[in-house]
């Protein structure tokens, strides 16, 4: 039954090409079962999250980069707050940024909507960790609540 | 000998003798024609001798009792015609326990039978002489005290509020000749116009609200010394809690007021430098990691791919990533340039022929989207600036606006110069795309902050445009409206 289940989606929002291509690329050799989304900045992002009319089109995991043009990673971690409550699944949002910078970080530990800060470029490891997690807490809803 | 005993005083006048005995008050007398000195009881008794004790005799009083040094003012004064209500004479006489002691003396002078005959009564003041010199002293010292510490006081009563009493120390600091009176506004008028108002609402403030105040104002002295002051006032109050008048001092603070001020420009002048290191850290942190990250990323793919056209995708991004790299390095070396060039001297700069280098050097860019560019400097032709930074504010601006042109419409973008007051302001305006302000804010001056979907923006112009301004002492800002166009206004001094 758990094998039938869909696989994970997964949003990636960044402006950095080269980035996302390797991080797809990384996501196809370690065989991760998700699938991809790619927006280049928040609003892009912003606009799929509010189109979205059937809860499997919503992302399980959003790997949202800090400095975008148009709308940057704080300015979307804003407006997703307020879309939450009326969200019918369990989004989990990394940062994943190449930022060193402690306000950058500290800032990211006082949103509670953001699991956890990731620094660019992601560790192989540390990818699959994360996509582990997900998937587990993905089919343990389904055990608790059904689909 | 006393008045007791040879006394001339007779009938009705008989019975006041042994009062004036009694008195602790000596008096004397003065015969000009015998020469003689007699005196009464109390004059032994105010210079403590024993009754008899000193022979009573002129000899006595003016070689022996007087002080040689007060002796040509009592001779002056007795010979002179005495005014009727002349003030008593002070002099120094000898006692017989305490030395030489102040007394002081009435004279008067009378014709009659026995000849001319001056007297007068004697008390000891010496006490009060000696508070008298005492305070003399005192005040010398305070007056030194106050010059030295360049401290004057002044007051305005609340019944008359247009006048004010100033010290003398008030005049020296305002390098007047004459203690003349002043009026409260004549006493403001001598600080600098934009400190005036500052004082005469402190002023205000405390006559009306009994608001106590210390402020720093900015004095042209009469001979045109420019000198920092302290003025500083306390309310004084009635039982009522009414403000009666206002008690201040004003004090030359200049030198210390100076260092201060010299001492702020450097903490500014810090602070700038502090930003823009700032600035570096932000782009190590965010640019150059993110570029290094991605490098270091495609390695590791490269070495896990096999395929050629696979190594080859991967190797094409590696060309772009050492691209953005030496772009940013080109970056931090601008930002340094700030640094290094604002040391450079300024020169005079002529706006429009630098504008029309920079049209014919972005000619293509121009030509190729139809502009219109208006350049009018008459109100500024030239500028005192650092050329290097000019020609890179024009620049940056006009690239701006030529980049985030509305594709609806012509372009036309105005370059201008306006003075008002002591300022110079350029402006720079277009009718392009326009930005939301609202949503960005200053932002737009941030590094590395885009904001249209423009495949060669890259954040950074406007960034080095406004530490360029900065660093000069000017400001930018910014007016826009999304689908109208853009107004740069900048101070350039």
């Amino acid at each position: 039954m758990i094998a039938e289940r869909d696989p994970v989606n997964t949003w990636i929002v960044d402006d950095d090409s080269i980035y996302v291509y390797g991080l797809k690329k990384l996501i196809g050799i370690k065989g991760i079962n998700t699938r991809l989304s790619h927006f280049i900045n928040g609003q892009e992002a912003l606009n799929a999250l509010n189109n979205a009319n059937d809860d499997h089109v919503l992302p399980d995991i959003i790997l949202l980069d800090i400095n975008m043009p148009i709308m940057d990673g704080w300015e979307f971690m804003n407006e997703f707050a307020k879309l939450k409550p009326q969200m019918g699944k369990n989004i989990t949002v990394y940062i994943m940024s190449p930022s060193l910078d402690l306000n950058d970080i500290h800032r990211a530990k006082n949103i509670s909507e953001i699991t956890d800060y990731i620094f660019k470029p992601v560790k192989p490891n540390h990818l699959t960790e994360i996509f582990d997690q997900t998937i587990r807490q993905a089919n343990e809803n389904i055990m608790k609540y059904g689909t | 000998m006393s008045f007791s005993e040879k006394g001339k005083l007779s009938g009705d006048d008989v019975h006041l003798t042994p009062l004036i005995n009694d008195l602790d008050t000596g008096i004397w007398k003065y015969n000009f024609n015998t020469r003689e000195v007699k005196w009464s009881t109390g004059f032994y008794k105010v210079l403590d001798f024993q009754l008899n004790e000193i022979e009573c005799n002129a000899y006595t009083f003016f070689e022996h009792l007087l002080y040689h040094g007060d002796k040509p003012a009592f001779l002056n004064a007795i010979n002179n015609r005495v005014a009727e209500n002349a003030p008593p004479l002070q002099l120094r006489f000898l006692t017989k326990k305490n030395g030489y002691q102040w007394f002081e003396t009435t004279i008067r002078k009378q014709d009659n039978e026995h000849g001319c005959i001056a007297y007068g009564s004697l008390v000891n003041i010496n006490r009060y002489k000696h508070n008298d010199l005492l305070s003399a002293h005192n005040q010398v010292i305070n007056d030194d005290a106050f010059k030295t510490a360049r401290l004057g006081s002044w007051e305005i009563n609340a019944q008359s509020t247009d006048t004010i009493q100033l010290s003398t120390q008030v005049y020296d600091l305002f390098d007047l000749q004459n203690q003349l009176n002043l009026s409260v506004e004549e006493f403001i008028s001598f600080f600098e116009p934009p400190y005036r108002p500052v004082l005469q609402d402190a002023i205000n403030l405390t006559l009306e609200h009994s608001r106590p105040f210390d402020i720093d104002l900015l004095l042209r002295s009469a001979k045109n010394n420019m000198l920092w002051l302290k003025v500083k006032a306390v309310p004084v109050i009635n039982h009522f809690g009414k403000c009666t008048s206002v008690k201040g001092i004003v004090q030359d603070i200049d030198s210390e007021k100076r260092k201060l001020l010299k001492l702020e420009q450097s903490i500014n002048l810090l602070t700038d430098q502090n930003r823009r290191l700032q600035n570096f850290a932000y782009i190590v942190s965010h640019n150059l990691r993110s570029h290094t990250g991605n490098l270091q990323f495609m390695v590791n793919l490269f070495e896990q791919t096999e395929t050629s056209e696979e190594r080859e995708e991967i190797f094409s991004h590696i060309k772009t990533i050492s691209d953005s790299l030496d772009l940013t390095i080109e970056h931090i070396n601008e930002i340094v340039k700030i640094q290094t060039e604002i040391t450079k001297e300024r020169k005079m700069v002529e706006l429009e022929p630098m504008f029309k280098n920079i049209c014919s050097a972005l000619k293509n860019n121009i030509e190729a989207i139809n502009a219109r560019i208006e350049g009018n400097f008459t109100q500024c032709p030239e500028i005192s600036y650092i050329p290097a930074y000019m020609e890179s504010i024009l620049q940056n601006l006009l690239t701006n606006s030529l980049k985030y042109s509305h594709p609806d419409r012509q372009p036309v973008i105005k370059c201008y110069t306006l003075t008002e007051g002591n300022h110079i302001y350029l402006i720079f305006e277009d009718n392009g795309l326009g930005i939301d302000l609202e949503r960005y804010g200053d932002k737009i001056f941030g590094m590395y902050k885009t904001f249209h979907q423009n495949t060669d923006a890259k954040g950074i112009g406007l960034f080095i445009t406004r530490n360029q301004i900065e660093a000069l002492g000017g400001n930018i800002k910014v007016d826009s409206a999304v689908n109208i166009g853009t107004k740069f206004t900048i101070r350039l001094a």
